[in-house]
């Protein structure tokens, strides 16, 4: 059984990938346009979204969703950090933003940032040493998640 | 909810020193950066990180692996420093490098031989007077490239260092925009001058009035050096103080969605922006800053006001200005001769009476551009609290400035730094050249800089003979990376490599001051011996042909083209016909 982080905790993952296979309780996860195709009353919960997929495209209809994957293909790879911050901050999206892919511990600070809040790193990750990376710092300059609540520390009256 | 960002912190006693000073804030995240980076580093050394894993996370906080040992490059924002800084740069020389280091053309300073197992001590050493490594390379925004001028400088409209703090903390670790497809480089100038090279930066930020007095800006994007030099193109007019971070973060989103990943060579804003075209870019980026005003960061004026707290002007004394030297004094002729040219060469305009900017010269004939011992720093850091009210400043050119002096005290600084051998009187010399490190330093450089830097250095050893030839700005890359900014050179040098040797390609006519320009490439590239005797055939051509004294030898470039000069090089040689 394949495990994630969610919200600082390791737990089993409830979605399955193409080629995976679906058991009671699992959801599969096509891609954003293989989703974005399917009529929209036989639309599942989860998609994947892809580097290059437009979030535009799910503007109008995330109301439905309870998973977006976001891949991270490869090392280096940060387009996903912009989808995040335009699903959650643009597009209000709630649901579950899940980062999947080619990163290790060192990203997740910067992921849950931006408003993830489930991550499966590479393969491979110790996932229980993983969660210290969401401690890495207790400041941030920016604005960002509330997913990271600790980061809220500022100084009075800013 | 979103907690509003944090730019500035709250108000608590300001420091004397016209430098932002860190709160527990920012000492927080410097030392947690650090905490980080021994992690990293630990685990990388225990094996528990291959090198392609910890590669992206040495270089975002500037450490290379380079051609004999590590390089670690240390930021210095916006290129300003107090005494204090300075000196905890001369300790890292003295305790973990051999004794000198480099400072570099964004402003930085690089040591060229400390142990990977000790970079995390020299952090912590670091963040202890407030400074860092952080996004000092990797696909990052960079350091703020500044005037080195500003705040003193006679022809500014305002001092821009409180927005290049603000742009400082706004990059720092930015959580949406650490894995650009990219390095990223903003610059920022409140002078016609433009003496940060803002045209070949990814953004150069023109701090601009309006009709009410208003701080605004106009947004240049797209500039660039390295393999495809690009001259930036204006994308925004006017730009009210309160969005600059705003639209800022709408340029990076586009560039960050849009930007080439798959190529390294074509993953630079300037290409996308090239790609797109101008009005096609422009349109996006209006587009987003408009569809994330909901959400992007707004500065508010007292933010602002806050910030600039930290950069009033230093207590200057009431002081009226002084006859420029020339001639007076009780030394003996020749020494006076000294000071004159070292002030008319080394020393520029303070916009309050009775001071002085004194630029201190790296540029030592005989010594790599840019290189500063140990005891030249300790030294500086002395003088620059005795007459300087305790700041330096970081050229891009590579030198250092001194920008408050008193005039009355110019004349015993002169004679400190000639003890130092900081005083040498060439700055906007021929031999005031931009150097990088090259193939003596630098994995990723064709050709050696330095050895050419000395073979013109010696070729061109007579001050008066400088003097003669004017204001010429050379600029000398060891690869096409152009960390020496060749391409904007009155005259660029650029290390090639050809079956294993070294060959260097001359360009003429390029500028960073307005308006840039990119030089042409005169012709074939010229072996290494033939270098410095190439820039003097040059110079013969220019001396002849220059209408006067006043036309500067990139004026006469501009004026003839570049035949005449080609003419001169690559003709067969009329001496020995």
């Amino acid at each position: 059984m394949r495990q994630i982080i969610r919200r600082r905790e390791i737990v089993n993952d409830e979605l399955r990938y193409e080629g995976e296979t679906l058991e009671p309780g699992t959801h599969s996860v096509p891609t954003a346009s293989q989703w974005l195709a399917t009529p929209e009353a036989q639309r599942g919960p989860a998609l994947l979204l892809r580097e290059t997929d437009e979030v535009e495209l799910l503007a109008s209809k995330l109301d439905g969703l309870r998973w977006i994957v976001v891949e991270f293909a490869k090392p280096g790879e940060g387009r996903g950090f912009s989808q995040a911050r335009l699903l959650r901050e643009r597009y209000g999206y709630e649901g579950e933003l899940r980062a999947r892919g080619a990163f290790g511990r060192d990203l997740l600070f910067f992921l849950a940032r931006c408003g993830f809040d489930a991550f499966e790193p590479k393969p491979g990750e110790d996932l229980d040493a993983a969660l210290g990376a969401f401690d890495s710092f207790s400041v941030a300059y920016q604005g960002g998640s509330e997913e990271i609540v600790h980061v809220h520390e500022r100084a009075p009256g800013l | 909810m979103i907690p509003a960002p944090r730019y500035v912190r709250a108000a608590q006693e300001l420091p004397e020193q016209a430098v932002y000073r860190y709160d527990q804030v920012d000492q927080t995240l410097v030392s947690e950066r650090v905490a980080q980076f021994r992690d990293q580093t630990q685990r990388f050394l225990a094996g528990a990180l291959s090198e392609d894993e910890y590669r992206p996370l040495r270089l975002r906080n500037g450490l290379y692996v380079q051609r004999f040992a590590p390089m670690l490059r240390v930021a210095i924002p916006y290129g300003l420093l107090s005494s204090t800084q300075l000196r905890m740069l001369a300790h890292i020389a003295r305790r973990y490098d051999r004794d000198f280091a480099h400072f570099t053309t964004r402003q930085n300073i690089q040591y060229n031989w400390p142990r990977i197992q000790d970079v995390p001590d020299i952090l912590a050493e670091l963040a202890s007077v407030e400074m860092h490594a952080i996004q000092t390379s990797g696909n990052s925004i960079r350091n703020i490239t500044a005037d080195h001028l500003a705040g003193v400088a006679p022809d500014e409209i305002a001092d821009s260092r409180p927005y290049c703090e603000i742009i400082r903390q706004w990059s720092t670790l930015h959580p949406e925009f650490s894995y650009l497809p990219r390095k990223f480089k903003i610059a920022i100038t409140a002078a016609p001058a433009d003496r940060a090279a803002s045209e070949v930066h990814d953004i150069g930020v023109h701090l601009r009035r309006g009709a009410l007095g208003e701080i605004g800006f106009e947004i240049l994007a797209g500039g660039g050096l390295g393999r495809t030099p690009i001259i930036g193109h204006r994308i925004r007019e006017w730009l009210p103080q309160a969005d600059l971070l705003a639209y800022l973060e709408a340029i990076l989103r586009v560039y960050n969605r849009y930007g080439r990943r798959d190529n390294i060579h074509k993953a630079r804003v300037k290409i996308l922006m090239r790609a797109l075209g101008v009005a096609e870019f422009t349109r996006q980026v209006e587009q987003e800053f408009v569809a994330s005003a909901d959400f992007a960061p707004r500065l508010s004026v007292a933010q602002v006001e806050h910030m600039r707290g930290f950069f009033t002007p230093p207590p200057y004394e009431s002081l009226s200005d002084q006859p420029e030297p020339a001639g007076e004094g009780a030394s003996s002729a020749r020494a006076d001769a000294a000071f004159c040219a070292w002030y008319r060469y080394n020393t520029r305009a303070h916009k309050v009476s009775g001071y002085r900017i004194v630029i201190v010269s790296l540029k030592k004939h005989g010594e790599a551009p840019g290189d500063a011992s140990a005891a030249q720093m300790d030294g500086l850091a002395q003088l620059a609290e005795q007459h300087s009210f305790g700041m330096l400043r970081v050229t891009h050119d590579q030198n250092l400035v001194l920008a408050d002096v008193a005039q009355r005290a110019l004349r015993e600084v002169w004679q400190r730094l000639e003890e130092l051998g900081l005083a040498t009187a060439n700055i906007g010399t021929l031999t005031d050249m931009i150097c990088c490190p090259g193939l003596d330093f630098c994995s990723l450089a064709n050709a050696g800089s330095i050895d050419i830097a000395k073979q013109i250095q010696s070729r061109f050893d007579d001050l008066d003979y400088l003097y003669e030839i004017g204001p010429l700005e050379i600029k000398m890359s060891g690869c096409m990376n152009a960390c020496g900014h060749h391409h904007i050179g009155h005259i660029g040098i650029l290390g090639v490599d050809k079956h294993g040797k070294e060959w260097y390609q001359i360009t003429i006519g390029g500028s960073s001051a307005p308006p840039a320009a990119l030089g042409e490439v005169i012709g074939p590239s010229v072996p290494k011996q033939a270098v410095a005797d190439t820039i003097a055939k040059l110079i013969e051509v220019y001396l002849r042909e220059r209408r006067d004294e006043g036309e500067r030898f990139l004026d006469t470039v501009r004026r003839l083209g570049i035949e005449p000069f080609q003419e001169r090089v690559y003709a067969a040689d009329h001496s020995t016909a």
